[in-house]
């Protein structure tokens, strides 16, 4: 009889057992979160079949299966349930539409939910899911970063609709992180730094002491960043530099330049300003930035160097991105005359620029700081695949567990956190460490983490990436390559995918946009077309022979064959069309932003020498689609027909610059804006 | 048998106990995407600002060459009779689409639906 009851309250318990199991289940949150969803759905459905299709919803596990994406699991939707249902717009979490993005909702089935936010996919538990247990295998971006998402499968350092990402690949770029720190994509990147082999002849112990303690203190658009060096080795690395043996002919063309006589002040100042130098350099701030401030640089560099290297930039650093000027010797003397009697620190100690008694012994120590310390790895001298800094490839997909910490124990143990601490105060984890101190704000260390946490461990596949289509840079070899490397033009203005963007003019299309002739004017005496910009083309002095070599190379070189050569294709335009064109003009409201005569808006360029400067072709394409010719432009598109494009074009063809050439006038201006 | 049922119930009970289930509707309460926000001001920086100004005032530096001077979008009365639909309207279609001043451009064939949505949110903002 006992055995019977035993046999009894066993296949009880066995029963209890297996019936927990489905309780369980029923009790999982998921399922009445679907309760909720359907609640609210039935509530906020437009119709009242909508509501009954909420409330029919069966309760189950919903989930994206990718197999072709690293075979994705996203079980996300089985709470985020409303995440394409434009119902569930004002929804509370976790119920509520996701923000409308270029990829959502449409390409929900083909990203998933992992591939931009990170999470472990398959967990169906919120504290799994979204991996806010303590060193989580794979914790979810936190919302402030979440733009590294699109860094997985969009490398380029622009990516649109991701400002917060494009700001922090471009900062990186910028402060030469990739000079320490290998990087998929940057593998090529060599910093811009100088080289510092003139030192002794360019500046003082003083000056070099007061950079290397703070160069941001020293100058404002300084990249180099804070290395806290301790006092003495400030003073190591400074004999160091100094007892550097200057190049035998930088140094002839420094020790010849001592010798010149002095120069116009006030014509130096005149020269300074129409060269336009502020289109990369600043004065009291007021300029492009990406070179260095001027306004103390009497304090900074010799009068013999400056002489020297405004003569022959090149030969000094051949990587930098400042143009050959054709200045002669005697404007070489004014405008330094002008920088020492203006633009130098009235506070600095008389021996700024006292050359450093090289000691010897200091000098020996120097040189080793200046390798173990990294300056190697900016200012020359690191080899090929060779990198200073620790790796970074897949920095993003680091786990927690494998952070080093070390004294930083006030941090969350999370990626973010840790990338965060690193980009702020990257040498309070332990002593010894060498990364500097970069100086960046708080929104721009934001950036920073979110372009390093896009850096995924495994590239996506091939059919998510998306890079931006690489455009030709036809730069030819030759006396035209050299030409449009002395004057550097690809410092400021784009061909192709190469080149800098301080110029909001590309020329990889040049040639079909603006006539030969006034390409060879221009160049030999620019003016400002667009007066409201900072940056405006220098004026290098080019001499009329260099002009109409790159005026033929431009026109036969930088053509975009979809512009025609004429678009009224053998029928001219009427004085008819010309005048519905110069109707459209005023209907558009094209005077809001250009200036025909005297009247009209300063955001785009001066329309009232479109026939002298302008292609026909290239008006009539542009007017189709401005942002063909950049992505970016400002200009409406105003969705025009052809006709219309045709009218507008042919009224703006009978707008031609003045008998006197523009050159002159504005030359005139830009003295007058220099004063 | 009496057991068994308490046997169960304590199951049920243990099992309620240790997976509460979640309050329904108790999550964060709506607020305007930041995401979209952040987008807006993007785009209104970019193709705006130059009339409209940093703060939507109507002082951007080409708005002094413009007559009639662009609206201030702060304004609470312009704020309060213009809906979302009419801003995006306004933007899509231009000055001249709605009866105003064509040196409004419109943005219809330059920026995307998501695009005006997004800098109708921001244009809000303004709203003093």
């Amino acid at each position: 009889m006992p055995l019977q009851r035993l046999f009894a309250f066993s296949s009880l318990a066995f029963l209890a057992v297996l019936a927990f199991s489905p309780v369980k289940n029923a009790l999982r949150p998921y399922r009445s979160i679907q309760h909720e969803f359907a609640r609210i759905g039935a509530i906020h459905a437009p119709s009242m079949r909508a509501a009954e299709v909420y409330r029919e919803r069966p309760i189950a596990i919903q989930q994206i299966w990718i197999p072709e994406l690293q075979d994705r699991v996203d079980r996300c939707t089985t709470c985020h349930l409303g995440v394409a249902d434009p119902v569930m717009a004002l929804a509370p979490q976790p119920y509520r539409e996701h923000p409308a993005t270029y990829h959502t909702p449409r390409d929900i089935q083909r990203v998933g939910c992992t591939t931009c936010h990170g999470g472990e996919g398959l967990a169906t538990d919120e504290g799994d899911a979204h991996g806010t247990t303590a060193d989580a295998a794979s914790p979810m971006l936190p919302l402030d970063y979440v733009e590294a998402g699109c860094g997985r499968c969009h490398t380029a350092n622009e990516v649109p609709d991701a400002p917060v990402l494009s700001q922090g690949r471009a900062i990186m770029e910028k402060n030469g992180c990739y000079a320490c720190h290998a990087a998929r994509g940057h593998e090529d990147f060599r910093s811009d730094a100088p080289p510092l082999n003139t030192i002794a002849m360019k500046t003082g112990g003083e000056w070099v002491r007061r950079w290397l303690s703070d160069p941001k203190a020293m100058d404002p658009n300084a990249t180099m960043p804070n290395f806290k060096l301790a006092s003495e080795d400030i003073d190591a690395l400074s004999h160091y530099l100094f007892a550097r043996q200057v190049p035998r002919e930088l140094e002839q063309a420094i020790t010849a330049a001592a010798a010149a006589p002095a120069g116009d002040s006030a014509h130096g100042k005149t020269l300074f300003a129409e060269a336009r130098c502020i289109s990369c350099h600043t004065v009291e701030g007021k300029g492009n930035g990406s070179a260095p401030e001027l306004s103390k640089i009497a304090s900074r560099a010799s009068r013999a160097w400056l002489i020297a290297f405004l003569h022959d930039p090149h030969a000094f650093n051949p990587q930098t991105r400042m143009p050959q000027y054709n200045f002669s010797d005697a404007d070489v003397r004014d405008i330094v005359a002008y920088f020492e009697d203006e633009l130098k620190d009235f506070e600095a100690p008389q021996n700024i620029l006292e050359p450093l008694r090289v000691k010897q012994r200091l000098a020996e120590h120097g040189e080793k700081l200046f390798k173990s310390a990294g300056c190697f790895a900016c200012h020359g001298g690191v080899k090929e695949g060779e990198r200073f800094g620790p790796d970074l490839y897949g920095i993003g997909d680091r786990k927690a567990t494998s952070l080093d910490f070390g004294r930083r124990t006030d941090l969350p143990h999370t990626l973010p956190a840790w990338l965060a601490a690193k980009v702020t105060a990257p040498r309070s984890f332990a002593s010894g460490l060498k990364m500097p101190t970069f100086p960046l704000d708080a929104t721009q260390r934001r950036a920073v983490v979110t372009a390093l946490l896009s850096s995924a461990a495994v590239p996506v596949p091939e059919a998510y990436r998306s890079a931006p289509v690489q455009q030709a840079s036809i730069i030819p070899a030759g006396q035209i390559g050299s030409l449009i490397s002395r004057y550097r033009c690809l410092s400021c203005h784009q061909i192709g995918s190469k080149g800098g963007d301080i110029s909001t003019a590309p020329l990889t299309f040049e040639g079909s946009k603006v006539n030969h002739d006034w390409i060879a004017s221009y160049l030999t005496v620019p003016y400002s077309i667009r007066p409201i910009l900072p940056e405006r083309m220098p004026i290098l002095h080019i001499p009329a022979e260099d002009a109409t070599k790159l005026a033929d190379a431009i026109s036969m070189l930088y053509v975009d064959p979809a512009i025609p050569d004429d678009p009224f294709a053998g029928r001219p335009a009427s004085d008819a069309d010309a005048s519905e064109g110069q109707r459209l003009y005023t209907t558009l409201g094209c005077r809001a932003c250009h200036i025909i005569g005297s009247a009209g808006g300063y955001y785009g360029p001066p329309l009232s020498d479109t026939h002298t400067r302008l292609k026909p072709g290239w008006i009539y394409r542009y007017l189709l689609n401005p942002q063909r010719w950049r992505a970016d432009i400002r200009c409406p598109n105003y969705g025009l027909t052809d006709t219309d494009a045709l009218r507008l074009t042919a009224y703006l063809e009978t707008l031609s610059a003045p008998a006197s050439p523009a050159a002159p006038a504005a030359l005139a201006k830009a003295k007058e804006v220099a004063r | 048998m009496r057991i068994t049922l308490a046997l169960l119930t304590s199951l049920f009970v243990l099992a309620a106990c240790s997976k509460p289930a979640r309050a329904p509707g108790a999550a964060s309460p709506p607020r305007p995407g930041k995401y979209e926000m952040e987008i807006g001001k993007e785009v209104y920086q970019r193709y705006c600002v130059g009339c409209h100004g940093d703060s939507g005032a109507g002082d951007g530096f080409n708005s002094f060459n413009l007559d009639p001077r662009p609206r201030d979008l702060g304004d609470p009365a312009f704020q309060k009779t213009k809906s979302n639909a009419d801003l995006a309207d306004a933007i899509r279609r231009g000055g001249s689409g709605v009866g105003l001043t064509s040196l409004m451009p419109p943005w219809g064939h330059t920026l995307d639906d998501r695009h005006i949505a997004a800098v109708v949110l921001y244009i809000r903002s303004f709203r003093r």
